[in-house]
């Protein structure tokens, strides 16, 4: 009655040789080895709460805006803010690349004091007692600075190619706010077509990938290697420390590395200049189209311009810049070395400096480099201002418990499972393959997770024994479904039945898979190991397991059917 | 006792017509519709929010101290809540200001063994809360859109995803019962509730729909199979939550698992929400439109 196929052996279909194949690269990528030192050791990686350590998981303040204002009142408003002095608004021009406002005032004002204020290029005339300064600016240079002295904060405008500038607020602040600021220079927040204003809370992937290194960066220079830095959603940032406790790891984030600037004097000896407290801000990395090579622009406070210039001179940098390098240093180890450029040494000689460009040459490794040293400029303090909105702690032991009774519940839920099936088939021959394959399962998660290098975390052990549930029903489903008569079915209608019980699997594994997937791409940190092990738990499950589960019985029984007739 | 569970289910559902049947999962789901309203009249939200959504700190630790001791040694900090497992100790605080949350931090870790801390900043617990409920809507829809697709007619569709929300309904209802706080994991139970309830209403439908036979024959069958899938979950999570939640009693030393107590007590409240959803509320309006669609086919 059975035709050839039928007697081929097992082996040698193409499902159960994915199958062991796929079994023997989990046990590959899982390696458990037991030596009577270490006991029982594996490949696998465990999340903190399961190994022991704290994390954190920081909010990046932040706003991204469009704007707009009077170019007039902000020059009124920027020149009040740094010098307190009130000046008259005389003309304002409002071109496509450039803003002209001139403006006068009864008092003195210096090159030097605007161009303290960095707002552009600026010419002063004096006349009848009058102060004429005509600002050569734009007009996201004069809304960055005015919002930038006014918060105390970086304000960074980004032009974009059809001409909108979109600013980022580094600092917490909220829409109105930032409306009452605006409205102070006769602004406002842009709106968009439905009327909405252009305001979001949070910062730009960049200045999240920028923070997120210099955090990584400060914690490796602490001798902290390997303190993995994620960042989760748009403006959150989780970090792990394994093995320290919280009120440590609280402490490391916070505090800034030590920079210092020094100028060479004779041979590898040098003198101190300045600390990064004396550092005003940073800028992002630039390309200089004159001297065609990358930068990074930064500005000095009063103390530090006066002081660099003070040693500049002391040292002969001014008069011989080449003999007398710029060095700076984080946390004792040199970063940056340069001569000053002649004209900076010259004009050096004159007044004291207060923005600065920190060239670093051509070509692509010259940008990475300028990237590099803006992050060490910034001395580990961060661009935006940052917030620890959650954070946690599980000490070693406690996690080592937490893994052994996690281990625990897995094996007795399998245990519970298998009491259940065999009270409802009362057959070894059933228990058996299902049993199995529930195991076969587990490990095949088990070699996914170790190879792709995944941390299990106690979610993800919820999730694994989730799976031990739903594979377990789609079991019964296929079982069921074949012994719908009690007894092997002729091989035509057996295919059918299989079919069938698919189907059906196939639309709960994809509900499931359906259901799982918010939390895979939501920012929930501690639910995503329970929704990847259960949706990778599954699709092994469909794919792998279950086809080969159904080839099985169909073989066993054959194999009854046999002994019977 | 499943077996007996299962026959007990199945003679239950011949002997009473639709009507009868249908009425039970709806008297349910009236009386947990009134429970949540309640509870959201009362508190503002229709299950009670835990830390991980309002904001706060939980801290677990083993100590010799008593609770009274400990809970003067914290008076100066916004203690919730204090209360013991074996012997460890489990405090719930409320937001504090950063020099508070790091003062305390570090006396707990310097007095106490085997600390677990976990601490949620108040603005950062209601953006989760919005995700929470997003996460929740986005599954639901998913799943209803699946369960569209897959059996392209109306009725069998639409009571798949009625039995999923009564099961999601019951489930929070049962949760405010019991005084289980909706917490990061409860929520991952919500949408597996979501996962799990439409594995057996899928079954049910395709067996009625599209199997030759009767189908009070193709109801029991299914119901045979049914039983079997939720029973070896249930035995699955009734273990975890065990293990999670009371192994302290067979060990003093050792802790509850927060995560996995709640993520198993809340799928074992909608296992068995979907038992009676399934065989009850589902079986009883497809047998209707089952015996309605072939009635209209005989007269025309």
């Amino acid at each position: 009655m059975r035709d050839d196929e039928q007697e081929q052996s097992i082996f040698r279909d193409i499902r159960v040789i994915i199958f062991i194949l796929a079994i023997l690269a989990s046990i590959y990528f899982i390696q458990p080895w037991y030596s009577s030192e270490e006991g029982l050791t594996s490949n696998l990686n465990y999340g903190l709460d399961l190994e022991g350590g704290s994390w954190l998981q920081v909010k990046l303040q932040g706003a991204l805006v469009q704007l707009d204002a009077d170019s007039g009142l902000l020059v009124k408003e920027i020149v009040n803010i740094n010098l307190g002095e009130d000046i008259e608004i005389q003309s304002v021009n409002d071109g496509p690349d450039e803003t002209t406002v001139t403006f006068t005032s009864d008092s003195l004002i210096t090159n030097n004091q605007m161009d303290q204020i960095g707002v552009g290029q600026t010419t002063i005339s004096r006349a009848d007692d009058v102060t004429e300064v005509i600002v050569y600016s734009s007009k996201e240079k004069l809304i960055s600075t005015y919002l930038g002295d006014s918060l105390k904060a970086e304000v960074i405008p980004t032009v974009y190619s059809d001409g909108t500038v979109e600013y980022e607020i580094r600092t917490a602040i909220s829409q109105e706010e930032l409306e009452k600021l605006m409205s102070d220079v006769g602004g406002s927040i842009r709106t968009d077509s439905n009327g909405d204003a252009i305001y979001r809370e949070g910062v730009t992937t960049e200045t999240r990938d920028l923070t997120k290194e210099i955090l990584s960066e400060k914690l490796n220079s602490l001798g902290l290697k390997d303190i993995p830095v994620r960042t989760a959603g748009e403006d959150y940032i989780i970090i792990d420390f394994a093995g320290i406790d919280l009120a440590t790891a609280r402490d490391i984030a916070e505090k800034p590395g030590k920079f210092e600037i020094r100028i060479a004097t004779q041979g590898n000896e040098s003198k101190h200049v300045l600390y990064g407290d004396a550092i005003e801000s940073v800028s992002i990395v630039g390309y200089n189209e004159n001297d065609g090579q990358w930068y990074v622009p930064f500005t000095l406070t009063d103390e530090g311009a006066l002081a660099l210039q003070q040693v500049a001179i002391d040292t002969g940098a001014t008069s011989d810049p080449l003999s007398h390098n710029l060095i700076m240093y984080l946390d004792e180890n040199e970063v940056y070395s340069a001569p000053l450029s002649y004209s900076a040494a010259a004009k050096l000689e004159e007044v004291p400096i207060y923005a600065w460009q920190a060239s670093t040459g051509p070509d692509e490794d010259s940008k990475a480099r300028a990237e590099q040293l803006q992050i060490h400029l910034r001395a580990g303090a961060l661009p935006v201002n940052v917030e620890i909105v959650g954070s946690g702690q599980v000490d070693a032991a406690l996690g080592n418990q937490f893994k052994e009774q996690a281990v625990l519940a897995g094996f007795l839920a399998l245990f519970g499972v298998a009491f259940v099936v065999f009270r409802k088939y009362k057959k070894r021959s059933i228990l058996l393959p299902m049993v199995t394959t529930s195991i076969s399962e587990v490990v095949m998660i088990l070699g996914f997770a170790g190879a792709i290098g995944w941390q299990l975390d106690l979610a993800s052990i919820a999730g694994i024994i989730a799976v031990i549930g739903t594979g377990i029903d789609h079991l019964v489903i296929i079982t069921d479904e074949v012994l719908y008569e009690g007894k092997l079915p002729p091989k035509k209608v057996y295919l059918t039945r299989i079919t069938k019980a698919f189907s059906i699997i196939f639309a709960a594994a994809a509900t499931t898979i359906i259901a799982m997937s918010p939390l895979v791409f939501m920012g929930f940190g501690a639910l995503k190991g329970f929704a990847i092990t259960t949706i990778v738990g599954v699709l092994i499950g469909i794919f792998i397991a279950r086809p080969v589960y159904a080839r099985v019985m169909q073989e066993i029984l054959e194999t009854n059917s046999r002994y019977t007739e | 006792m499943e077996v007996g569970l299962t026959e007990r289910l199945d003679s239950f559902v011949k002997k009473h017509n639709d009507r009868q049947l249908v009425a039970i999962p709806l008297a349910i789901f009236a009386i947990s519709l009134l429970i949540l309203a309640l509870t959201f009249a009362t508190s503002g939200s229709p299950v009670k929010l835990g830390m991980e959504f309002k904001g706060g700190t939980m801290i677990s630790a083993e100590t010799g101290e008593s609770l009274q001791t400990i809970e003067q040694k914290y008076a100066d900090y916004p203690i919730n809540d204090i209360r013991q497992a074996g012997s460890r100790v489990i405090m719930q605080f409320g937001p504090m200001s950063s020099e508070l949350q790091q003062e305390l931090i570090s006396d707990v870790i310097d007095s106490y063994e085997n600390v677990e801390i976990n601490q949620i900043g108040p603005v950062y617990g209601e953006s989760l809360q919005q995700q929470a409920i997003k996460a929740v809507i986005i599954s639901f829809i998913g799943m209803a859109i699946i369960v569209f697709l897959i059996f392209k007619t109306f009725v069998p569709s639409i009571i798949v995803v009625m039995s999923a929300l009564s099961d999601i309904f019951i489930a929070a209802a049962f949760m405010n019962i019991a005084g289980i706080e909706l917490s990061l994991g409860t929520v991952a139970a919500l949408l597996m509730i979501i996962g799990y309830s439409v594995d057996s209403d899928i079954l049910l439908n395709t067996r009625v729909l599209k199997r030759r036979g009767t189908t009070p024959e193709n109801i029991s069958n299914a119901l045979h199979t049914g039983v079997t899938m939720t029973s070896t979950t249930l035995a699955a999570l009734v273990v975890m939550y065990l293990v999670s939640t009371y192994s302290y009693l067979l060990s003093s030393s050792l802790s509850q698992i927060t995560i996995l107590s709640d993520i198993s007590i809340v799928l074992i409240f909608g296992l068995v929400a979907d038992l009676i959803n399934t065989w009850m509320l589902n079986t009883s309006i497809l047998r209707w439109h089952v015996t309605n669609n072939a009635t209209r086919r005989r007269r025309a």
